[in-house]
């Protein structure tokens, strides 16, 4: 005599409980993604910032109005960009 | 007739004791059988649902990212930062005696978070999260957009190659943010500010002035943000073979794109203080615990800049910036 049970039922139950546990595991696309008591933000990044390498000429600073003029650069990946007329520069205005 | 029964009336020659007793064992099998089922689809609820019971229990009330009574809006405008730390009180500790912030601490449940300010006005956010078990994670700044419409800005940005790591979420007080990296792998978020986005104003020492992406593709990234936030896109001079572009909005420069030096790997944002001295405040950071990770240098404005990790390793930046220069432009205009 052989009586089968529907045992395929808790199989694939188990089998999508073990997919859920590892992909919480595994997590994002190499970010940290928890998110403690709900919030949105609050992401530990990769491991590896190398801030060697700012070599003499690395800028990163806004220029001054009127003094960082640009130099006519051409339009890299086809968007547009202001050729010839000043880089505006952040606000100068002090707090009232 | 259910199954154990159908089964049970199809066994040869059995008495009808037999059958009944054959019927209750299968019905107990059976009934093991659902109560495993059950067990199991417990276990999986228990392991997807936590953040959301989490979340109902303790719903989150931020602070208003700016006191400004005016409901200025600024797209594309950097508004806010939060910092991600495993140790809250000594990141406290850091930039309280760097910046002379104090800071406002909110707890809820396993949240925690504190709002620092300065002369009474909101400047950033930090939050305490552990680093998860075994991973060796880079505590950072993360930088928030202004945007008008939280749900419209994650669309454009989805829509040109970005990839969500938080969707929007609108929290009492504070606004609707949500979390992306852009198109090469940059980490920033959006925010739809509830009180505004502030005036625009030169920054005080000690608060933010400035914010760089440094990008393997400077020119693909201005793209994606010119698309996503309207930026008008200006590229720089350069005389070190990067490239170097300028976001603007409003007229104002709010942001520049750079490409990674030689040896970064990463793709990120990074965000600048203003400083009285770049070369002071550098060593301040290190006699209260941090480092150093870019010296201070003289930078196209003229002042020095530098770049610093605080005592767990979230590097942020330092910028000097003279009011000088703001009467030099008033001369020019």
């Amino acid at each position: 005599m052989r009586i089968e049970f529907p045992l395929w039922k808790p199989v694939l139950i188990a089998g999508a409980s073990l997919a859920v546990v590892c992909a919480c595991a595994i997590g994002g696309p190499g970010y940290d993604g928890y998110e403690g008591a709900g919030y949105v933000g609050g992401y530990y990044e990769p491991w590896g910032y190398d801030y060697g390498g700012w070599g003499r000429g690395y800028r990163v600073g806004p220029p001054r109005r009127g003094f960082g003029r640009d130099g006519g650069h051409g339009s890299p990946g086809g968007r547009p960009t202001h050729v010839g007329r000043p880089a505006p520069s952040i606000p100068g205005r002090p707090r009232r | 007739m259910d199954r154990g029964a159908a089964a049970a009336e199809h066994l040869p020659k059995t008495t009808s004791m037999e059958k009944q007793t054959m019927k209750v064992l299968l019905d107990r099998h059976r009934r093991r059988a659902s109560h495993g089922v059950a067990a199991l689809a417990g276990l999986l609820a228990c392991a997807t649902l936590p953040a959301e019971g989490a979340s109902a229990a303790t719903p989150l009330q931020l602070p208003a990212i700016t006191d400004a009574a005016a409901m200025e809006h600024h797209p594309g405008k950097v508004i806010w930062a939060d910092l991600v730390t495993p140790d809250l009180a000594a990141a406290e500790r850091f930039y309280g005696g760097l910046f002379g912030w104090t800071f406002q601490d909110i707890r809820a449940g396993d949240f925690d978070y504190a709002v620092a300010t300065l002369g009474g006005h909101p400047v950033a956010g930090m939050f305490q999260k552990p680093i998860p078990a075994g991973q060796h994670r880079q505590p950072a700044w993360l930088t928030f957009i202004a945007v008008r419409d939280v749900e419209e800005a994650s669309r454009e940005a989805l829509s040109h190659g970005a990839k969500s790591l938080a969707p929007p979420k609108t929290y009492a007080g504070r606004g609707g943010q949500a979390v992306f990296t852009d198109p090469q792998g940059a980490v920033f978020a959006v925010l739809a500010s509830s009180s505004g986005d502030g005036s625009d104003y030169l920054a005080a020492p000690g608060e933010w002035i400035w914010s760089s992406l440094l990008t393997g593709d400077p020119g693909r990234s201005a793209g994606f943000y010119k698309a996503v936030f309207g930026y008008d896109v200006f590229d720089l001079p350069s005389d070190d073979g990067a490239q170097h572009v300028i976001l603007a909005a409003d007229d104002y420069a709010r942001a520049g794109i750079h490409t990674l030096p030689p040896g970064h790997r990463h793709p990120h944002w990074i965000n600048f203080i203003r400083v009285a001295d770049a070369s002071r405040s550098a060593a301040q950071a290190v006699a209260l615990g941090g480092r150093i990770l870019v010296e201070p240098h003289a930078d196209r404005h003229g002042g020095q800049v530098a770049v610093v990790a605080d005592p767990m390793g979230a590097p942020i930046g330092l910028m000097e910036w003279s009011d000088q220069y703001t009467q030099d432009e008033a001369e020019l205009k």
